[in-house]
């Protein structure tokens, strides 16, 4: 039996579509907004319709805009009546993961051609009653978001014994790189560090600008296997890895600054793809970083840095737009966040930049992205890598 | 064996949706009592309207009129109608395919009982007195004499003046809740002012507040074990925007504690200190009111710091 049978057929990315994300769409409804995402990613493919063979669609819980099992009324919308159907889920992470279920699609064999899109649009969801009903017996939620989020910072802070104006210096970074992308929800022209540094402290450690917005926004990627990557107009970017990983949102001994799963999820993609040293290989990271001490935090977390190293590399300007590893050339969660399509997102500028498509926050020469993302509470992550080069084998 | 606990929790929101042109256009034309469908590519119309077409997946927008009459194609007797249903009586459920639309749209149909209604019976659209643009603009469907007439559908722009453009769609979701008997016991030993976890039978750990199992071995929890009532803040935030629905001065602290004994921190507020004092290794003993089923608050315990390295893993 030869090799090619029984290997897995190689992933290509040839379309990426978003719509451009802003605070409220009330122009559109939900199959109005997943529609503009999915037709920018087929026109980039130069695809139809007919042309795609199955869907997969992610978005955060029903409950965040009310409307249950929403992919039953977008299939209309979205191409999909007559064809294979599918809706993930896994919270934060789901941009991620239904982009990685699309891949395994057509990795196995079993479509030629996949859409995945992910969305959400925030100005009509309400993620406080979706997230934190009022259970009868239990203790009120003492804190918001932030303060879910903000003890696991100073933890990281502790440890690490990383200074204080860390955070500021990623939110600045990630705030000036959304201002090179056009579909960036924020644009703050005239933000300094400064105006970082004396935003409101919302939940110390955290401040207002270290936080991400809440957007309304969809993004879509047309997937293919060698034959469709060799007939699309423009450089695929190819899949190398991906895994996902979850974990308890609590157990005894879990590690909220360094989440078992999101070391492990880590490893497996780089075994994948043949990454020994990410930090030298890999060229550009999309990652999640919903509040900007998630940046160092993760940078050891996937092993671009030594435990408690991560924030001297933010430091040094190494992620930077221009640095030798920039994360979040996008502007990143902190500027963008449609919740269930924030990890697609991740995922589709991680393809932008090696196929040299990401316009003005394109990385010089990038051949190889990280797209990174988590949710559900530190519980989920799922991962890719992607080249410019197709994968060997 | 302890009582297992049980409380009703109802989840109630008023969800807002904005509609887009071609539901805008719908919602809108109701509260004119006009009825819009749409033309599908391959000649059909299709009410109440979409966006895409449902075989070619184009952009639709050739709206057009329909009749206020039609056929019931199909039908369900609903003998005892629930909160927030078209009908407070008895009423039919039927699909109605109005007079110009090749599809049928689902609604109520008054009807004394269930021997008053038969699919191919004919039926106009009762409107509301006071319409707003939303489906409830047909207040229900009712029994019209006549047959079915060849009705030619006309174009419409789908323009009117004020256009609905948003709706808000409430939800509400009545459950009966039962914390289950592992968070009965913790609850119950809370009203004699006790902290009680259970122990996993295979990694030893203690688990507070108890959830009947451990989520690493997937095993259950059986052995009941106090733990407290003095704890330690592991981490912390400083709170400083007020939460809806939470009557604390802000700043406030929000603390993970690890009590004594458990294998977990929990969540709780520290008072009884400046907030800008509180610290990493600060001990802390609960503070109780009356009446209230959990502790208000941890205060100083008055000892000196934990050691670092005595709470690092249960970050």
């Amino acid at each position: 039996m030869s090799n090619a049978a029984t290997a897995k057929e190689p992933v290509a990315v040839v379309g990426v579509g978003q719509t451009k994300h802003v605070a409220a769409r009330r122009d559109v409804s939900i199959a109005g907004l997943v529609r503009e995402a999915a037709q920018r990613a087929l026109a980039d493919a130069e695809l139809t319709w007919a042309e795609i063979d199955a869907v997969v669609i992610g978005k955060a819980p029903d409950f965040f805009e009310g409307v249950m099992m929403p992919e039953l009324y977008l299939a209309d919308a979205l191409g999909a009546v007559g064809k294979p159907m599918l809706r993930v889920h896994t919270a934060g992470s789901v941009g991620g993961s239904t982009a990685l279920v699309a891949a395994n699609l057509v990795a196995a064999r079993v479509h030629r051609t996949v859409l995945t899109l992910a969305f959400e649009k925030q100005s009509e969801s309400n993620a406080m009653w979706g997230l934190s009903l009022p259970i009868p017996f239990q203790q009120p939620l003492l804190a918001g978001a932030g303060g879910f989020f903000a003890p696991h910072v100073r933890a990281y802070m502790r440890r690490t014994g990383a200074p204080d104006a860390i955070g500021s210096l990623v939110a600045y970074k990630d705030r000036r790189n959304a201002l090179k992308n056009p579909y960036a929800h924020l644009h703050e022209h005239d933000l300094t560090l400064e105006k970082v540094q004396s935003s409101p402290m919302l939940w110390d450690p955290i401040r207002y600008s270290e936080t991400c917005p809440s957007s309304d926004g969809a993004c879509a990627m047309v997937l293919t296997d060698r034959a469709g990557a060799a007939r699309a107009p423009r450089p695929p970017a190819w899949v190398h890895g991906g895994a996902m990983r979850s974990e308890p949102t609590l157990f005894a001994g879990k590690d909220f600054v360094s989440p078992q799963a999101g070391k492990d999820c880590a490893a497996d993609v780089y075994r994948q793809a043949g990454i020994t040293d990410p930090r030298r290989q890999i060229d550009a990271v999309e990652m999640y970083v919903p509040f900007s001490w998630y940046e160092p935090m993760w940078l050891e977390n996937l092993g671009f840095a030594a435990e408690g190293e991560g924030w001297k590399l933010t430091e040094s300007g190494a992620t930077a737009l221009d640095g030798d590893l920039p994360v979040n050339p996008s502007g990143g969660v902190l500027s963008t966040n449609p919740i269930g399509a924030s990890g697609m997102l991740r995922f589709a500028e991680a393809a932008l930049q090696v196929r040299g498509q990401a316009g003005e926050h394109q990385v010089d020469g990038a051949r190889r992205a990280l797209g990174h993302a988590y949710g559900g509470g530190a519980q989920f992550f799922s991962m890719w890598l992607v080249g410019a080069e197709a994968p060997v084998g | 064996m302890s009582e297992v606990l049980t409380a009703p929790l109802v989840v109630e929101f008023p969800f807002t949706r904005s509609l887009g042109p071609v539901q805008g256009a719908f919602l809108t034309g109701l509260r004119e009592r006009t009825v819009l469908g749409i033309r599908a590519r391959d000649g059909r119309v299709v009410v109440p309207p979409v966006e895409y077409d449902p075989v070619t997946a184009d952009e639709l927008r050739d709206l057009v009129e329909v009749a206020p009459t039609g056929t019931v194609t199909t039908w369900a007797w609903n003998p005892s109608p629930r909160r927030g249903q078209p009908l407070t009586t008895p009423f039919a459920w039927v699909l109605v395919r109005l007079d110009g639309a090749d599809t049928a749209l689902l609604h109520a149909l008054a009807a004394p009982a269930p021997e008053a209604v038969r699919t191919g019976m004919r039926v106009r659209i009762r409107w509301a007195v006071a319409r707003t643009g939303a489906i409830t603009d047909i207040a229900c469907f009712e029994p019209a004499d006549g047959a079915a007439a060849e009705y030619q559908v006309t174009s419409h722009s789908g323009e009117f003046a004020d256009p609905v453009t948003g709706i808000t769609a409430p939800a509400r979701l009545d459950y009966a809740y039962a914390p289950g008997g592992a968070q009965s016991r913790y609850i119950q030993a809370l009203a004699e002012r006790k902290t009680v976890g259970e122990r996993c039978p295979a990694c030893r750990k203690v688990y507070v507040p108890p959830r009947g199992a451990c989520p690493t071995c997937g095993v259950a929890t059986d052995e009941q074990v106090e733990v407290g009532p003095r704890g330690t803040v592991t981490t912390f935030c400083i709170v400083n925007i007020k939460a809806r629905n939470l009557d604390i001065e802000v700043p406030y602290v929000y603390a993970h504690i690890a009590l004594d004994g458990a294998d977990l921190a929990l969540h709780a507020r520290i008072g009884g200190i400046p907030y800008d004092q509180v610290r990493m290794g600060l001990r802390v003993e609960p503070v109780w009111t009356e009446g209230a089923r959990f502790p208000d608050h941890y205060r100083p315990a008055g000892e000196p710091d934990a050691d670092y390295d005595s709470y690092k893993e249960l970050i």
